[in-house]
């Protein structure tokens, strides 16, 4: 034996039986050990005349019974779950693996990220086939052997239902939570399964091999960074099969790759832009060209670039030959204005606010375009004005505005001419905002009091914002045809609501609140982290926790009588451990061999008289629930039980439904075993 | 920790900022159906989104308008004309009749984008700097680069041409971001790419 103590009645003598794989304490009966491990091997004779070996099958994945069953039931339940969660992956990796055709070791390396992600919490909040997908999609990724994201040879509807960025989305989850870095995908893997799904026949080998080398001539003019490896190999397949005389249509190679057909005629087009498509096919297959090509993006860049440098110059050229027009006008309107001295003051005023006529610049919300020569002199008085300005070096923001930089007539002009350079003058009047209105920021800033800054704001702008009384009326008009459904919707909700509050049964629904994370307790004696544990997880309003702290402090009656008193607190999911305490009690006055047998090792915790009484006591300073209030006080009842405490709840639930003792008047269990502290061992024999 | 990087010149190339995300509180409960039928460029779908989508065209930006008050207004091109604008939405809706107030305005993502002009080769830039790039042709063209100090974002394509940003399909991002970063985030990540070029 090995001198252990039972945790029941703190008895030595403890019955080892190989057989069963028991540790049986013989003055209690309590199970301490069940499932154990040993060493030895026996052997049983067969009724045939054969011997066999002791000994019971372990699964790999740990998917039997905890080996022991005193350390709290609910820690079993949670692996429970966890082993379920894992046999249900591995199951499901198994199926979708050997569809993909993957070898063992794979699919245990995808079982083993698999583990991994469950640990880490990944499966949680996402479809278990995403994961799945994604795990056997970084095992093929790691290991080599090529999977496009989307698509397996003969495995694709199962995969291909998903759409191929929610599970590249977990896949890159995966791949940075496990720390894996999975190197690129490189196209010359897929052209072998992809030459060989065409069916080339005894030439398989020679298009693949041309396929490759076109292939990499892509890669050295940088045609396949960024692009779906798929067309890519789509495209290389297409010209070798055509190189050796093979009619593949378009249609067929799409079918195999699986891309758009837009897609490979793009990849064809470009590698036609390349040098190396005006080579023969000997030529191709001997020389190699020196030089490398850009990437097609690039070169569509600088393109687009260059179209807009032209575009930039044509209209530069074409500000100049109107703006040579517009001087000879300047100068004619400087001698009118000459001959107006008096207008001069409300011009002033105009400039100060940099006002320029076009509706661009209507921030600061000067558009008396009334009179046009006042205009045209007040363009002309800014013109002076942004030549000051821009001595003073302009931030060249936008590109437009670096044109007025070098010269300091335009900017004048563009304001006459109206929409062309917007980005212009806008580019300008910021600066000019800037400039002149710079302690108007300071206004901005300290809106600390949350009143709405008007500076700035053109009211009459705001206003063209808002619709007048018609037309709200044709707009409320049209949204409630459009919304009507909506509306009626609400209206029955509201309905619902209201005739559910009349009734009294309207439940408020509450919105999901996130579960905390809890701190590990860091207690120094077990009653304390008892009581902080109790604190947080407010296990019941039924407990009378001062008795509970009295416990502890209270000495004699020894070990067993603590122990059980935790631990039976200690299943923190129960309800109400007061309320099952004296079902117990009952259940226990009645034949507790049903209950004994029934539910296999059940342990029932050990409680002594008094301290029975003082629990009953307290519980019936409890307000207990409505099916116990037939019950009295019962401070004589007595749970004769041995062993720690585990709560079953579905036992529990079959013990309730079972028993019936509401009317049953209290007599202690103790008197009717005959008052005997271990008068239960008339149960236990019965179980036994 | 950033990779090591040689000393840089100066590229000369500064990053655009094409786009600003900012939020504001206006602290009033507002009637949504009243506001989109009484404003003339907004837009309320309550079955699809309970927002009222409001757009103004000076500074070209847009606005989500909750009920409760707060509102996020995106497109603009610069901090000052993302105040501009949020302002302005707080006038439109004050003219409605409802008390708001201008709390709390908050830039939370800024964009910028700018090139480099010249090829980048991503295969290699990922080798090399594995823990922060992530490039998966099949998902997204271009190698997505996650810098740690300042904590950017960067979309880096095969053309050259580089995206900065707060946040990338990530299910948090981090607060206001300044112009700063952007510049800095591209003074950093300029050498690496110079490293990458096409010869």
């Amino acid at each position: 034996m090995t001198g252990r103590v039972c945790r029941g009645c703190g008895g030595t003598d403890i019955e080892l039986d190989a057989a069963r794989g028991d540790a049986v304490c013989t003055g209690c009966g309590s199970v301490l050990e069940d499932n154990i491990i040993v060493s030895e091997v026996q052997f049983v004779e067969n009724s045939g005349g054969g011997s066999s070996a002791v000994g019971q099958f372990v699964s790999l994945d740990g998917a039997g019974k905890a080996p022991t069953l005193g350390g709290g039931f609910h820690v079993n339940l949670g692996k429970e779950s966890r082993a379920q969660t894992l046999q249900n992956g591995r199951r499901q990796i198994h199926h979708l693996g050997s569809q993909l055709q993957l070898n063992q070791h794979c699919l245990d390396t995808a079982f083993n990220f698999f583990k991994m992600a469950v640990s880490k919490h990944l499966t949680r909040g996402r479809k278990m086939a995403h994961v799945i997908a994604a795990c056997l999609y970084l095992v093929c990724r790691t290991e080599g052997t090529p999977r496009i994201l989307w698509f397996g040879p003969g495995g694709g509807p199962q995969l291909g239902l998903v759409n191929v960025y929610v599970l590249g989305k977990t896949f890159l989850l995966l791949a940075r939570e496990l720390c894996i870095n999975a190197p690129a995908i490189d196209p010359c893997l897929y052209i072998p399964r992809f030459a060989h799904l065409l069916e080339f026949g005894d030439k398989n080998h020679e298009v693949s091999m041309t396929a490759l080398r076109l292939l990499q001539r892509m890669k050295r003019d940088w045609m396949h960074t960024g692009r779906r490896p798929s067309g890519l190999c789509g495209a290389a397949l297409l010209v070798a099969a055509r190189m050796h005389d093979f009619r593949r249509t378009v249609k067929e190679v799409i079918s195999v790759v699986k891309v758009c057909e837009s897609t490979l005629r793009k990849r064809l087009t470009e590698f036609e832009d390349t040098p190396t498509s005006q080579l023969t096919v000997d030529e191709f297959m001997k020389i190699d060209l020196e030089g490398e090509c850009d990437p097609p993006s690039y070169t569509a860049g600088q393109k687009k670039l260059r179209m807009k440098q032209l575009e930039r110059v044509l209209s530069k050229q074409l500000e100049e030959v109107e703006g040579e027009i517009s001087s000879y006008q300047d100068a004619i309107e400087i001698e009118l204005e000459n001959s107006r001295p008096k207008a001069k003051g409300a011009l002033a005023s105009l400039t100060k606010d940099g006002s320029v006529e076009d509706t661009t610049s209507s921030v600061f919300g000067e558009e008396d375009a009334e009179d046009e020569e006042l205009e045209a002199a007040a363009s002309h008085l800014n013109k002076d004005f942004y030549r000051e300005l821009l001595g003073g070096g302009l931030p060249g923001s936008s590109e437009a505005a670096g044109g007025p930089e070098g010269r300091g007539r335009p900017p004048a002009l563009e304001s006459l001419l109206g929409p062309l350079p917007t980005a212009a003058s806008l580019g300008i009047s910021d600066s000019i905002r800037e400039c002149i209105s710079s302690q108007s920021r300071d206004p901005k800033d300290a809106c600390g009091d949350g009143e709405l800054d008007l500076s700035g704001i053109d009211d009459l702008e705001i206003d063209r914002y808002i619709l007048n009384e018609a037309e709200a009326r044709v707009k409320a008009e049209l949204w409630t045809r459009e919304n009507a459904e909506y509306l009626r919707e609400q209206r029955e909700k509201e309905a619902r609501i209201a005739k559910e509050r009349e009734l009294g049964i309207y439940k408020e629904h509450k919105p999901k609140k996130s579960c905390k994370r809890r701190e590990p307790i860091q207690a120094s004696t077990a009653g304390e982290a008892i009581e902080k544990m109790l604190e947080q997880k407010k296990i019941s309003s039924k407990i009378n926790y001062s008795v509970l702290r009295d416990l502890d402090s209270k000495a004699g009656a020894g070990l067993p009588r603590e122990d059980a008193r935790p631990e039976e607190q200690a299943p923190a999911e129960e309800q109400a451990p007061a309320k099952k305490l004296p079902r117990r009690k009952t259940s226990a006055s009645r034949s507790g061999a049903g209950s004994g047998t029934s539910v296999g090792k059940r342990l029932r915790p050990m409680v002594s008289p008094q301290l029975a009484k003082k629990v009953a006591v307290g519980e019936a300073l409890l307000p207990s629930p409505s099916s116990l209030e037939a019950e009295p006080g019962g401070p004589t009842a007595v749970v004769v039980e041995s062993g720690p405490v585990s709560y079953h709840p579905e036992e529990d639930a079959d013990e309730e439904d079972a028993d019936e003792e509401d009317g049953e008047p209290c007599v202690s269990a103790l008197q009717m075993m005959g008052g005997d502290d271990y008068g239960c061992d008339g149960d236990e024999d019965d179980g036994y | 920790m950033t990779p090591m990087t040689p000393v840089s010149e100066c590229p000369g190339i500064v990053p655009q900022l094409q786009n600003i995300v900012s939020t504001v509180n206006l602290a009033c409960q507002l009637d949504l159906k009243k506001i989109a039928l009484h404003a003339k460029n907004a837009e309320y779908n309550p079955k699809r989104f309970a927002a009222v989508i409001m757009r103004i065209r000076e500074p070209r930006t847009t606005a989500l308008i909750f009920s409760s008050g707060k509102m996020v207004c995106t497109g603009a091109k610069s901090e000052e004309q993302s105040r501009l604008a949020a302002r302005k939405y707080a006038r439109v809706v004050q003219k409605l009749g409802f008390p708001a107030r201008f709390l709390d305005f908050k830039i939370q993502n800024m964009v910028g984008s700018c090139d480099v002009r010249f090829p980048i080769r991503l295969e290699g830039l990922v080798l090399t700097h594995q823990q922060f790039s992530s490039y998966e042709p099949e998902l997204f063209p271009g190698l997505i680069y996650r810098m740690v100090k300042p904590r950017i974002v960067l979309l880096i394509f095969v053309s050259g041409k580089v995206v900065l940003t707060d946040y990338v399909n990530l299910d948090f991002f981090i607060g206001a971001k300044e112009r700063s970063e952007i510049y800095e985030a591209f003074e950093n990540i300029y050498p690496i790419l110079k490293g990458f070029k096409k010869t």
